[in-house]
C-alpha cells in the first residue's frame, strides 16, 4: 500500500514537471503534418550522420544495412511523431556538419556538440549534455586523474571534434604552466583512436563519455577510464539555417520524445546515463 | 615454358586460395554455414581484447577461426556493394580522365601558347592541391553558386578531373616518346592532324602510356575512401563501420585488403594483356598464347598453330636473287601501275613541254638562319632531276617547301599549276585551313632518309594505311595493289613483318612503295640511300631507276653521282641556300664551270673511291 501511495506520488510530481517543461499541448500528431508543415511534407529529409560513432549511430550488427543507436532510434521516434520522412546518408564525420552548411543535406545528427562557432553556420535543436571520458589502458598507467595530468602525455582524438581543441588548449596549459606540451594525435575514425590506447600509441584518448564506459566495461582486460568530466557541452541535431520548418518540426518532436519518456527509455537501452538528458531547446546564433 | 613464372603462380593462387582451404577443413560446420548468419554470429558481440587469444583452446583454432570470419566478410553482400560502388566510381572516372587527359596532353602540345598555358594551369593547380579537398570543395562549395551534384555524380567528376590531369602527364609522356619523324611521314602521306594521332603516334605511345595508367586505376580504385567525406559508401569506409562496430579490425581489413588486391590483379592482368598487345619486339610468328596465359605463364598444349599466313607460302617460292625477281614480272607491274595512275592522276597529260614543278624564288629561314635564298627551278613531267650538294645547303628544305611539310617564307611553288596548300591573296600567299587534304590532294610522294615506316605497322599495312585512310580506297583493292607494289619492290615475302625486323635497304624499298601506293604524280627522294650500307644501296638505287625509266616525275636529293649521271636528266647543284649551277649530268658532272662544284665533286669521288 505505501508502495503504491509512493508510486503515485512520483507519477503526480513527474506529470507536474512534464506539464511545466511544456506548457504548449505537446502531442504526436503525425496525421497531421500536411496542415502543419506543408513544406515539408512528401520529401525525404537527408539527415547526415556518420555510422562508425558508438553508441550514437553505428550499423547494426544483424543487419550492416540498418542503422542504429541512441540518436538514429531518437531520430526515428522524432521522425515518426511529427509524420515526416527522412533518409539517412551515412558519410565520415568530418564531412557531416559542411555537407549541412552547403545544404547537400537537411540536418546532421550524429552526436554533435553544440558550440557557439558552429551555430553560426548551423541551428540546433539540442536534448542532451555531454559527458567526456578519458580511455586508458587497464592500470592506468600514467595515473592520469584528469586533465591537468595530461601535460606530456601522448593523446588522442577525433579530427575536428571537440575533445581534440581541448587538448590543444590543455596544452597551451601545459607550457603556460612550465610542464611539457601535449604530443597530440587526431585520428579520422573512432575505431582508430582506439586502437591507438589498444596498440600504446597513445596514452589516454578523449572522447564520449558513453562509448568510454562502452569500452571499458566490454574489454575489461584493456581498457578503463581514466578520469571523467561533465564538460557541459550540448549535443543535438544541426539544421540548415533558414529551414526554420525543419527546425520547427525536429523542436516540436523532440519535445514530445521527452515529455512521453523515449529519449530517457532510449538513453537506458544503449547504457547511456538518464541524468544526461537537459531540456531540449533550439538554439541558434 | 619458364620455371620461375609458374612457381609465382602457385605463390600468387596459394596465397589467395589458402584462407578458403583452412576455412574448408579447420571448420566442417562452419564451411557449409549460411554466410549471412555466421556474419551475424561473429560480429554479434564479441569485442578485441588482450585475453580473448589466452582463453582460446589453441593459437591454430584461433587463426583458422580468424580466416574464416576473414572469408565470410569477403563474401559479404555489405562490402562487396562497397566494392561495387569503388568500382563504378574508378571506371567512369577513369573514362572521363582519360578522355579529358588526352585533351589536356595535346593542349601541352600545342604551339599556341595560350592553349598550353590553360592545360599547364590545370595540371599545376589540380596536381598540387590536396584531392580530398578536391571534393570537398566540389560537394559542399559549388551549392553556393547553384550547382548541386550528387554524391555520386561528384566523386566520379572529381575523381576524373584529378585523374585528367596526372593522365595528361603520362599521355603527353607516351606520345613524346614516338620519334617525330613517324609524324613528319604521315603528314607526307596527306594524313591529317588527328589521323596521324590516332592511328600513327597513339598506338605506338601506348607502350609508354600503359604502365602508368594501370598505376592510375589501381590507385584510384583505392583511393575512392578519400569520398567518404563525401557520403560515398564504398569499401574502405563500409569496412571501417563495420570495426566500429565490433572492433575486429583485423579480420575486416584483411578482407577488406583481399578484395582490393582481387581488384588490383585483374587490373594488372588487363594490364599484361594490353601492354602484349602493343609491344612490337614480340615474335608475332610465334605461337600465339592469350595474354592472360602469359601473364600466369601458362601455356596450353593443343592450341591451333598460327595460321598459315601468305607470307611463308611467299617465302617458299622466294628464289635465291631477290634482284631477278625485282627485274623479272614485277618490273613490269611496277612501271605499269605507276604509269597508269599517274596518266589518270593528271588529265592534262598531253602537254609533256609543260613545266610540272616551278619554283620560284623560294626564301625560307630558320630563325636568323637563311636556308633558301630565292631558288628559281622548275621540272617537267617525266623529267628526273636529282639535287646534290654540300649539307646544309638548303636541299631537303627546298624538298620539304615542295609538298608543304613545311610553310614558304617568300616566292611561290607551283605543283601541276597549282599551289600546294596555299591560298592567293592579293599578291602573297596564305596556308589553307585544310591543309592535309591539299597535301593529299597534290598527291605526291615521299621517300625519306631515314625511312620514317610506321614501326608498330607491317610493311603491308604501311603501304594500305594512306591509301584506305586518306584516300578512301576499300581495304580489298588496297591491300591488293599494296601486294603488287611490295611484290614489284621485291619484298612480297616481308609484307606481314614490322619493319624492325627488315634491313634498311628493306625497309626504305618498302617507304618507297609506300609512297608509290597513293598513285603519286611527283616523287621528292631525300638523300634516300645516305643511311644505307654500301651492299644495300644497288637495290634501292635499282628501284627508283626503274621508276624514273617508267616515267615518273622525281627529285631526288643524293650524293649518287654514279646514279645522278646515269638516270639523272638534269643535275641541280645547290650551296649555301642557292642554285650554283645546273644542266645536263654530262655538264654539271663532267664539266662543272662553277669552282665550288669542282670542290664538291671532287670531295664526293674521292669518297666513293674509298669504297
Amino acid at each position: 500500500m505505501r508502495n503504491a501511495r509512493w508510486l503515485i506520488a512520483v507519477v503526480l510530481a513527474g506529470a507536474i514537471v512534464v506539464a511545466l517543461n511544456s506548457p504548449a499541448v505537446a502531442k504526436c500528431e503525425p496525421e497531421k503534418a500536411g496542415a502543419t508543415y506543408p513544406n515539408l511534407v512528401g520529401k525525404k529529409i537527408k539527415i547526415a550522420m556518420d555510422p562508425s560513432t558508438p553508441p550514437y549511430t553505428i550499423r547494426d550488427p544483424n543487419d550492416f544495412e540498418k542503422i542504429i543507436g541512441f540518436d538514429a532510434d531518437l531520430a526515428r521516434a522524432v521522425f515518426k511523431c511529427v509524420g515526416l520522412q527522412f533518409e539517412f546518408v551515412s558519410g565520415a564525420w568530418s564531412g557531416l556538419l559542411p555537407s549541412v552548411i552547403a545544404g547537400q543535406n537537411d540536418a546532421m545528427w550524429s552526436n554533435l556538440y553544440y558550440t557557439a562557432e558552429r551555430a553560426k553556420q548551423v541551428d540546433y535543436v539540442v536534448y542532451m549534455q555531454a559527458g567526456t571520458g578519458a580511455l586508458v589502458q587497464k592500470g592506468n598507467p600514467k595515473k592520469l586523474k584528469s586533465m591537468d595530468d595530461t601535460c606530456g602525455v601522448r593523446a588522442a582524438a577525433g579530427l575536428g571534434t571537440v575533445e581534440e581543441a581541448a587538448f590543444r588548449d590543455q596544452s597551451k596549459k601545459c607550457v603556460a604552466a612550465g610542464k611539457p606540451e601535449i604530443p597530440q594525435v587526431s585520428y579520422p575514425d573512432m575505431a582508430g583512436g582506439v586502437r591507438l590506447v589498444q596498440n600504446d600509441r597513445a596514452d589516454v584518448m578523449l572522447t564520449d563519455l558513453a562509448l568510454v564506459d562502452q569500452l571499458a566495461r566490454d574489454n575489461p582486460t584493456a581498457f578503463e577510464r581514466g578520469f571523467s568530466m561533465m564538460t557541459g557541452f550540448k549535443v543535438g541535431v544541426a539544421i540548415k539555417k533558414g529551414r526554420e520548418d525543419l527546425l520547427k518540426a525536429l523542436g516540436e518532436g523532440m519535445k514530445e520524445m521527452q515529455s512521453d519518456g523515449t529519449q530517457r527509455a532510449l538513453l537506458k537501452k544503449y547504457g547511456l546515463d538518464p541524468t544526461l538528458q537537459i531540456t531540449s531547446e533550439t538554439l541558434r546564433n | 615454358m619458364t620455371q620461375p613464372r609458374r612457381w609465382l603462380l602457385i605463390v600468387v593462387i596459394g596465397g589467395l586460395l589458402l584462407p578458403l582451404l583452412l576455412v574448408g577443413c579447420g571448420n566442417p560446420s562452419g564451411g557449409s554455414g549460411v554466410p549471412g548468419r555466421s556474419l551475424e554470429d561473429l560480429s554479434a558481440g564479441k569485442r578485441v581484447t588482450g585475453d580473448e587469444g589466452r582463453s582460446a583452446p589453441s593459437a591454430t583454432s584461433a587463426v583458422l577461426q580468424g580466416l574464416r570470419e576473414m572469408v565470410l566478410y569477403i563474401g559479404s553482400p555489405f562490402l562487396l556493394r562497397g566494392t561495387l560502388l569503388a568500382l563504378q566510381i574508378a571506371s567512369l572516372a577513369m573514362a572521363g580522365g582519360l578522355v579529358l587527359g588526352l585533351v589536356l596532353a595535346l593542349m601541352r602540345l600545342s604551339s599556341v601558347l595560350p592553349v598550353r598555358g590553360v592545360a599547364w594551369f590545370y595540371i599545376w593547380f589540380v596536381r598540387g592541391t590536396p584531392q580530398l579537398l578536391q571534393l570537398v570543395f566540389l560537394y559542399d562549395a559549388l551549392p553556393i553558386v547553384g550547382i548541386k551534384l550528387d554524391t555520386f555524380a561528384t566523386a566520379v567528376i572529381g575523381f576524373a578531373l584529378n585523374e585528367a590531369a596526372f593522365s595528361a602527364e603520362i599521355i603527353r609522356g607516351g606520345i613524346v616518346s614516338v620519334n617525330r619523324t613517324q609524324a613528319v611521314a604521315a603528314t607526307a602521306l596527306g594524313m591529317g592532324p588527328f589521323l596521324t594521332l590516332r592511328r600513327i603516334i597513339l598506338p605506338q605511345a601506348m607502350r609508354a602510356i600503359l604502365p602508368g595508367m594501370a598505376n592510375d586505376t589501381i590507385a584510384m580504385i583505392k583511393l575512392t575512401s578519400l569520398a567518404s567525406v563525401i557520403f560515398v559508401n564504398e569499401l574502405t569506409f563500409r569496412s571501417q563501420q563495420i570495426v566500429s562496430q565490433n572492433f575486429k579490425f583485423f579480420t575486416v581489413f584483411a578482407a577488406a585488403g583481399a578484395i582490393y588486391l582481387l581488384l588490383t590483379t585483374v587490373i594488372s592482368a588487363v594490364q599484361a594483356v594490353l601492354e602484349r598487345h602493343f609491344n612490337l619486339e614480340l615474335d608475332r610468328s610465334a605461337p600465339r598464347q592469350s595474354g592472360l596465359a602469359r601473364f600466369l605463364g601458362i601455356r596450353w598444349q593443343g592450341q591451333p598453330s598460327a595460321v598459315p599466313d601468305p607470307e611463308s607460302r611467299a617465302a617458299d617460292r622466294e628464289p635465291a636473287n631477290l634482284v631477278a625477281v625485282v627485274r623479272e614480272p614485277a618490273d613490269l607491274a611496277l612501271s605499269g601501275a605507276v604509269m597508269m595512275r599517274s596518266s589518270v592522276a593528271s588529265p592534262n597529260n598531253g602537254e609533256s613541254g609543260v613545266p610540272f614543278v616551278v619554283c620560284d624564288d623560294v626564301c625560307k629561314a630558320y630563325g636568323s638562319r637563311e636556308v633558301l635564298r630565292g631558288i628559281c627551278m622548275s621540272v617537267r613531267r617525266g623529267e628526273v632531276v636529282t639535287i646534290m650538294g654540300p649539307s646544309g645547303s638548303g636541299k631537303s628544305t627546298l624538298l620539304r617547301l615542295i609538298n608543304h611539310l613545311d610553310r614558304l617564307d617568300r616566292g611561290e611553288i607551283t605543283v601541276a599549276g597549282r599551289l600546294v596548300g596555299y591560298d592567293r591573296v592579293g599578291t602573297s600567299l596564305r596556308p589553307v585551313r585544310n591543309l592535309a587534304r591539299a597535301r593529299a590532294d597534290a598527291r605526291i610522294g615521299m621517300v625519306f632518309q631515314h625511312f620514317n615506316l610506321f614501326e608498330h605497322l607491317t610493311a603491308l599495312q604501311n603501304v594500305i594505311e594512306a591509301p584506305i585512310r586518306v584516300y578512301g580506297e576499300s581495304h580489298a583493292a588496297a591491300v591488293e595493289r599494296g601486294m603488287t607494289l611490295l611484290t614489284s619492290v621485291g619484298l612480297a615475302h616481308h609484307a606481314h613483318h614490322l619493319p624492325h625486323r627488315l634491313s634498311g635497304g628493306q625497309q626504305q624499298r618498302v617507304a618507297i612503295a609506300r609512297a608509290l601506293a597513293i598513285s603519286p604524280r611527283l616523287m621528292l627522294f631525300d638523300e634516300p640511300t645516305s643511311a644505307l650500307d654500301p651492299e644495300l644501296v644497288a637495290d634501292v638505287l635499282g628501284v627508283i631507276r626503274r621508276l624514273a625509266d617508267g616515267g615518273m616525275t622525281m627529285i631526288v636529293v643524293t650524293h649518287e653521282v654514279r646514279f645522278a649521271r646515269d638516270v639523272a636528266d638534269r643535275v641541280v647543284f645547290m650551296d649555301g641556300g642557292v642554285i650554283v649551277e645546273e644542266g645536263s649530268p654530262a655538264d654539271v658532272l663532267g664539266t662543272p664551270k662553277q669552282p665550288r662544284t669542282q670542290q664538291f665533286l671532287r670531295l664526293v669521288e674521292r669518297e666513293v673511291g674509298t669504297f
